[in-house]
C-alpha cells in the first residue's frame, strides 16, 4: 500500500468491500460533503421548466434546490433557503414565478436568486442591511442534452470533462433527436436502503433473472417479450464499460433494431421499428453510423446518484433513499409511441413497476446486514471478473470482457474512495477523452 | 362528482347503494384473502386502472393538483397488465408478495351516480392497511372513482381512478392492489 487513504473500502486487488460504507453516519456525513457538495449532480430537464419564470423543485443529495429559469430564459439552481433564518421559499413541487418570498418574515427573491425586498430595510434594518450580498445561495449549473446539472463546488471541471467519454454512449439515447427529450415525473417514494446499492445495482445485470424473473416470465408470455435466463445473460455479447465513476451497459450489433425495452410489445413491434427506420437519417447525421446503428445503450448509472437516464437516488440518512422516477420520451416520436413507452416503464419502474418493486427487500436487507455488528466483519464478496477488463481498441473507457461481472461495483466503489479522499477537485482523476464523437450531436443537443 | 345524477326515487337510490355497497364490500374481502384471480372477474376487459400523482401546488393552482392522463402515473393498466401483475404471483418468485402481504382493504363514503347509458360513476373513499414481512408496514389512505358496468347481470369496473392521498409514498414499494 502507498500513502494512508482515509476512506479504504474496497480492496482492487480481492474485490472485497467494507459493509460500513452503508450504514455509518459519520461515512454518510462525509459523503455528503464530499461527493453531493463536489460532484456534477442531475437535478432535472430542461423539458421541467419551458418557459421563462418556471420553476421545479429538486435536490442536490439532502439540499432542497429550486431549477429556475429567469425571464431571459437562463437556468439557475438555488438553495431553498431563505439567507435570514432559513426558511423554504418554495414549498410547491413546480410552478411558474417571478418571485418567491418567504413565508416567515416576507423577504423575497427574485427567480434568478438577487433579494430583492426585505420588509423593513429601512424603518427596521437602518438601510444597514447588506441586501446584494443576500441572495439565495446558487449552484453552478450545465446541461447535458436538456438533462440539467449543478455542483456545488467552484473548482469542478466542465460538465463535458465530467461526463467525458461517456457521453459516446449516453448520445446513443439521449442525443438521437434534433428535437431532444421530453421528461415526464417524477413519481417519488422513499426506500430504506442506502442510495449506494440503488446505484451500483443498476448495471448489475447479474441479478435481473433471479430477482425479475417472475416478471420477466409474464411479459414474455404476454407481450412477446425476450426470454430472460441467467444462460442467455452469460452468453450475451453485450458489455460493460466504465469512464469516471460512470458505469454503462451497451450492446454492439448490426441487427437494425428499435432501440426502446420497456413499452415494446408484440402488437407494437411493428410501430417501433418504423420509427427506428423513419428517424435513422437523422439519427446517423447526428451520431455517425456506428453510434446511430450499432451501439445500444441499456442499463446506466452516472456517478453518484442518477440511475438509468433520468432517474434519482437522493440520499435522507445511511439507511433511507428518496427514489425519483422520471421517464424520458423523444419530443418529436409519435404520440402512440411516447405513450407505449410511458406505460411500459411505468409498469415496470417506480414503486409499483413490476421489476423495481421485487428490488427493495433485497437492497435494505443489504443495507440492515451492514448495521449488524457480526454482519460488518464480513465483507461484500465483489470479486466477479476481476482482472477481465481493460481499454480497448473500438470502445472509449475500460471494457469488461463479459456482460456479467462486478467491474461496475469495484469501479464505483474505487470511485467513491477517490472523491472521499480528495482535498479538491485537483485531487480527482478524470479520464481524458477519446472518443470520436462523429455527426453533429454536441453537449446542448 | 362531475355527472350529475338523474332524478330518482329514493327507494331505487337505496337499493343502489346496498347493491354497490354490497359490490364493494366483496371486492375487499377477495383481496384482503388473496383471490387475485376472482378480482380480476370484477373488471371489464376495456378496463382503464389508473393512479395519477399527486403534486404540492398553490390552492390557486389545485386544477394541477392531480396529474392528466398522458403524464407520468403511478400506474395506468389496461387488463393485460393486471393479468400480467396477477399471473406473476404464482411463479414463486414475486418477490415483493412472496411471503406475500397481510393486507384489510376499508371501503366506505360511497356516492353512486346513475348516468343515461346505464354506467354508474361511483366515488369510495378506503384506508388500506398492509402488513410485510416482519414488522413493515404501510397505511394508505385515498379515493377510488370507478365507472361501473352491467356485464352478464352484474357489475363490473370500466375504469378505476385511484387518488393516494400522498406525495412521496412513505413506503418501500405499492405492491398490493387498491
Amino acid at each position: 500500500m502507498g500513502s494512508p487513504r482515509k476512506h479504504a473500502v474496497i480492496d482492487a486487488a480481492t474485490g472485497k468491500l467494507d459493509r460500513r460504507i452503508f450504514s455509518e453516519q459519520a461515512i454518510y456525513d462525509a459523503e455528503m460533503e464530499q461527493i453531493f457538495g463536489r460532484a456534477w449532480l442531475m437535478i432535472g430537464h430542461e423539458s421541467l421548466v419551458p418557459a421563462p419564470d418556471d420553476f421545479f423543485h429538486t435536490y442536490m443529495g439532502e439540499d432542497p434546490v429550486i431549477l429556475t429559469r429567469d425571464g431571459r430564459g437562463r437556468l439557475h439552481a438555488l438553495l431553498n433557503m431563505c439567507r435570514h433564518r432559513g426558511n423554504r421559499v418554495v414549498r410547491c413541487d413546480d410552478g411558474n414565478a417571478k418571485r418567491f418570498m418567504c413565508t416567515y418574515h416576507g423577504w423575497t427573491y427574485r427567480n434568478d436568486g438577487a433579494l430583492d425586498h426585505v420588509p423593513g430595510e429601512f424603518e427596521a434594518y437602518y438601510d444597514a442591511l447588506d441586501r446584494p450580498s443576500l441572495g439565495l445561495i446558487e449552484a453552478r449549473v450545465e446541461t447535458y442534452a436538456g438533462i440539467v446539472f449543478a455542483t456545488w463546488a467552484k473548482d469542478a471541471p466542465s460538465l463535458e470533462a465530467y461526463l467525458g467519454d461517456a457521453r459516446w454512449y449516453l448520445d446513443t439515447v439521449f442525443n438521437r433527436r434534433n428535437g431532444g427529450m421530453q421528461a415526464l415525473g417524477p413519481m417519488k417514494w422513499l426506500e430504506p436502503v442506502n442510495w449506494k446499492t440503488l446505484v451500483d445495482n443498476c448495471s448489475d445485470n447479474y441479478h435481473v433473472p433471479t430477482s425479475h424473473l417472475s416478471s420477466a416470465q409474464v411479459q414474455t408470455r404476454y407481450l412477446g417479450r425476450p426470454r430472460l435466463s441467467h444462460e442467455d445473460q452469460f452468453a450475451s455479447p453485450n458489455k460493460h464499460a466504465f469512464v469516471n465513476g460512470h458505469s454503462i451497459t451497451f450492446r454492439d450489433a448490426d441487427d437494425n433494431t428499435p432501440r426502446f425495452v420497456h413499452g415494446m410489445s408484440k402488437d407494437n413491434l411493428q410501430l417501433f421499428q418504423e420509427y427506428h427506420e423513419a428517424t435513422m437519417p437523422e439519427v446517423e447525421r447526428r451520431l455517425g453510423n456506428i453510434r446511430a446503428r450499432r451501439v445500444q445503450l441499456a442499463n446506466h448509472s452516472i456517478f453518484p446518484n442518477g440511475i438509468l437516464g433520468l432517474r434519482l437516488a437522493l440520499p435522507r440518512g445511511p439507511r433511507k433513499t428518496e427514489f425519483w422516477h422520471f421517464v424520458l420520451v423523444d419530443r418529436d416520436a409519435p404520440e402512440e409511441i411516447k405513450r407505449a413507452i410511458r406505460i411500459g416503464s411505468q409498469a415496470n419502474n417506480g414503486a409499483a413497476g413490476m421489476f423495481e418493486q421485487d428490488d427493495v427487500d433485497n437492497w435494505r436487507q443489504v443495507t440492515a446486514a451492514s448495521k449488524s455488528r457480526l454482519g460488518r466483519r464480513h465483507p461484500q464478496e465483489l470479486s466477479m471478473g476481476l482482472g477481465h477488463a481493460a481499454s480497448h481498441p473500438d470502445y472509449p473507457g475500460i471494457v469488461s470482457e463479459r456482460y456479467i461481472s462486478e467491474n461496475n461495483q469495484r469501479l464505483f466503489y474505487q470511485r467513491w474512495e477517490e472523491f472521499m479522499n480528495a482535498e479538491s477537485w485537483g485531487d480527482i482523476p478524470l479520464d481524458p477523452i477519446t472518443a470520436h464523437f462523429d455527426g453533429t450531436a454536441t453537449m446542448q443537443g | 362528482m362531475a355527472a350529475k345524477a338523474p332524478a330518482m326515487a329514493p327507494a331505487a337510490q337505496q337499493a343502489l347503494w346496498f347493491e354497490l355497497m354490497q359490490f364493494y364490500i366483496r371486492e375487499a374481502w377477495l383481496l384482503d384473502e388473496r383471490k387475485f384471480k376472482d378480482w380480476l372477474d370484477l373488471f371489464t376487459d376495456d378496463i382503464l386502472y389508473f393512479m395519477p400523482r399527486r403534486k404540492n401546488v398553490l390552492r390557486r393552482e389545485l386544477h394541477r393538483e392531480v396529474t392528466p392522463l398522458g403524464d407520468l402515473a403511478i400506474l395506468e393498466e389496461d387488463k393485460r397488465y393486471l393479468e400480467m401483475r396477477v399471473a406473476r404471483l404464482d411463479s414463486g418468485m414475486a418477490w415483493a408478495e412472496d411471503p406475500p402481504s397481510r393486507t384489510r382493504h376499508l371501503i366506505g363514503n360511497l356516492e353512486a351516480a346513475p348516468q343515461d347509458n346505464g354506467e354508474v360513476q361511483a366515488r369510495t373513499a378506503f384506508l388500506v392497511y398492509r402488513s410485510h414481512l416482519e414488522t413493515d408496514h404501510q397505511l394508505l389512505s385515498g379515493s377510488r372513482e370507478d365507472v361501473l358496468r352491467q356485464v352478464a347481470g352484474g357489475w363490473k369496473v370500466a375504469k378505476r381512478t385511484i387518488l393516494l392521498d400522498a406525495n412521496v409514498l412513505l413506503d418501500k414499494n405499492l405492491s398490493v392492489f387498491l
